[in-house]
């Protein structure tokens, strides 16, 4: 799992997923955000590296 | 507390309640000579209940000429007046009823299918042919047969009749157990009093209501949920495709899943996944069957339909931690519990049979250790396991808490429509195959795979099969050497063949010269294929006709590995 900077445009990648939520309702947002997942994650593809990530998502900062 | 969830058996049986039913063979009830004699008697083998799985196991030792008891507390096949419950046979378990000589009447009466498609409410989401995947098409038998699992019952009591060896009692309920010292005492009632047997094995086959748990103490891991499902087997007049059909949301179903499978005698399985905590009673009575049948094909072919029986059902998945417990081996439903989605029940019962019956076989003949008997868990357990999780992960699929597990379904199935991708997320059941063994004692980590029932050519060029093989082998380990031999390794071969249970047989390519007396051609490399080996190279094979080990060079390696295999050394 890759922990150092590897967005080639975080700036911009960011203000396109705030874009895509606006004007959703809860529901719709976490649809769209389900989906997001599973196509990121294909993009992966890389179990170990999954795992990584999910782990990495639950463990949240003191 | 009176709830629906509390009087939804979770029994993994379907319970009769509506429906004209089969007729079912009924087999007769011969008091057994220690009624006669009031003397108890020692068997080596006593197997209890004659579902698939124990009808299996007694017709695997009837071939291999292991004497053994067969108790059964009813005397006929299926679930007493109604008789409905597995339907779809995978290649592994054809490939077992073909050695068991049982076969030809299931695929003469069972119906074969090769596609199958999934549906989100009127849309297909995705489509497939196994007769396009090459993993099944080389093997003597087809990917699936469907068919009620009575008939193969039925087939399977009438071969192990023809064979002899095991005695089949019927109407013999087992009340009383007790574990001694190597072997167990049974207390069975009949229609003519009670009596008691010893058994040197007991092979626990009495399916999900097993007392021998409580008898001896096992202990499991189980889980329940509130998933709820109906089925409903009709035949109909203007039957739909031969093709498997499921849909994940079915509008005609409230948005719940339902199934639609061909079997035998142009009988149709719709399988209709209920509400959460539904009443049984309500969901399986005629017109309320009848009600979801119109809904689903229209009012005219449910007019014409004839209902021939209705279950409902709640699964739960439960898996023992021990298959062996002293002299008791638990197989099939008593081993673990699985969702019927993927077929991983029955056919996992017969593969339990299957893999104890040769050990046994080879232990009571004095070919092998007790020790290898330990094996069965170490095999079985893993596949076990493997085949609760494969369910249980499809049982959240097509039962997804509410919440975010439902939000990840729905997203799954709109990338599904939309995306090859996101096709292999949709779990409606993930079929059956063959479990590997990886964490067997009695497997090298070049074996615990199986082999396909694939053809080759005997040195006279009439076909032959790997099930053929293994019936020349008759209980013994296979031993086949891939390609050209040294005058040593020949040497060693034959050796071999005289001081340890084997048999070994060399295979040439189209036009390799023999060197052995017992050799076959594999003119297409299907037998290579079906081992897993390449070029010059030798497969030791078992009679469940899983790989023990394979190896290059004929040297101590395959000595070894054929001692491993019968539990000599670990």
């Amino acid at each position: 799992m890759k922990t150092t900077l590897h967005f080639q445009d975080a700036d911009t990648f960011y203000e396109q997923l705030l874009d895509a939520h606006t004007g959703l309702d809860r529901e719709q947002s976490e649809l769209l955000n389900a989906r997001l997942i599973l196509l990121l994650a294909n993009q992966i593809g890389n179990r170990e590296v999954l795992a990584a990530c999910i782990e990495a998502a639950k463990q949240l900062p003191d | 507390m009176n709830t629906a969830w509390r009087e939804t058996a979770h029994t993994n049986g379907y319970e009769f309640t509506q429906g004209s039913g089969y007729a079912l063979p009924e087999y007769p009830f011969v008091a057994p000579p220690e009624l006669k004699s009031g003397k108890t008697q020692r068997h080596q083998v006593v197997i209890i209940g004659a579902g698939i799985t124990g009808l299996t196991m007694a017709c695997c030792l009837a071939k291999l000429g292991v004497p053994a008891v067969l108790l059964d507390e009813d005397n006929t096949v299926g679930v007493k007046g109604a008789s409905s419950r597995g339907i779809c046979y995978t290649q592994k378990s054809l490939e077992i009823f073909q050695r068991l000589g049982v076969y030809e009447r299931i695929a003469a009466k069972g119906i074969q299918w090769s596609v199958g498609r999934t549906f989100a409410g009127q849309d297909e989401v995705y489509s497939f042919d196994l007769r396009q995947q090459s993993n099944f098409d080389l093997s003597a038998q087809p990917p699936f047969i469907n068919i009620q699992q009575f008939y193969i019952e039925g087939y399977l009591v009438e071969r192990i009749y023809g064979l002899g060896h095991v005695d089949l009692r019927w109407k013999s309920r087992v009340t009383g157990f007790k574990q001694h010292n190597g072997y167990a005492t049974l207390t069975v009632e009949t229609p003519s009093g009670s009596y008691q047997l010893e058994a040197g094995h007991v092979i626990d086959a009495s399916g999900s209501h097993t007392p021998f748990h409580g008898w001896t103490g096992a202990t499991m891991t189980s889980r329940r949920g509130d998933d709820r499902w109906c089925i409903a087997d009709v035949r109909f007049k203007n039957h739909p495709p031969k093709e498997r059909h499921t849909w994940i949301e079915a509008p005609f179903n409230g948005n719940r899943s339902v199934w639609q499978h061909l079997m035998a005698d142009d009988v149709w399985r719709i399988d209709y996944q209920m509400e959460p905590h539904a009443d049984p009673e309500y969901v399986s009575r005629e017109d309320v069957v009848r009600e979801r049948l119109r809904q689903q094909f229209g009012p005219e072919v449910e007019a014409d339909a004839e209902i021939v029986w209705v279950g409902s059902y709640a699964y739960r998945s439960q898996c023992l931690d021990q298959l062996r417990i002293g002299s008791v081996f638990f197989m099939g439903d008593t081993a673990k519990i699985v969702s019927p989605f993927g077929a991983r029940g029955g056919n996992s019962g017969v593969a339990d049979a299957d893999n104890l019956a040769w050990k046994l076989a080879a232990v009571l003949k004095g070919r092998a250790p007790a020790s290898l008997l330990d094996s069965y868990h170490e095999e079985r357990f893993e596949a076990a396991a493997q085949n609760v999780q494969v369910t249980n992960r499809t049982a959240r699929f097509l039962r997804p808490a509410d919440g975010m597990e439902r939000t990840f379904r729905t997203a799954a199935i709109s990338l599904a429509r939309q995306y090859p991708f996101a096709r292999p997320l949709i779990n409606t059941g993930r079929m059956a195959m063959a479990n590997s063994y990886t964490h067997s004692s009695i497997c090298d980590r070049t074996g615990g795979l199986s082999v396909q029932n694939v053809g080759f050519r005997w040195a006279d060029n009439s076909r032959g099969t790997v099930n053929d093989l293994l019936e020349w082998a008759d209980g013994d380990l296979l031993v086949l050497v891939f390609g050209d031999m040294s005058a040593a390794a020949s040497q060693r071969l034959r050796q071999l063949a005289g001081q340890a249970p084997v048999r070994c047989v060399q295979v040439l390519g189209p036009d390799g010269r023999a060197q052995a007396i017992e050799h076959v051609r594999d003119p297409q490399g299907h037998l290579q294929g079906a081992c897993h080996v390449f070029g010059h190279a030798w497969a030791l094979v078992r009679p469940d006709s899983y790989l023990a080990a394979t190896g290059e060079s004929v040297d101590a390696d395959l000595v070894q590995a054929i001692g491993q295999a019968l539990g000599l050394s670990s």
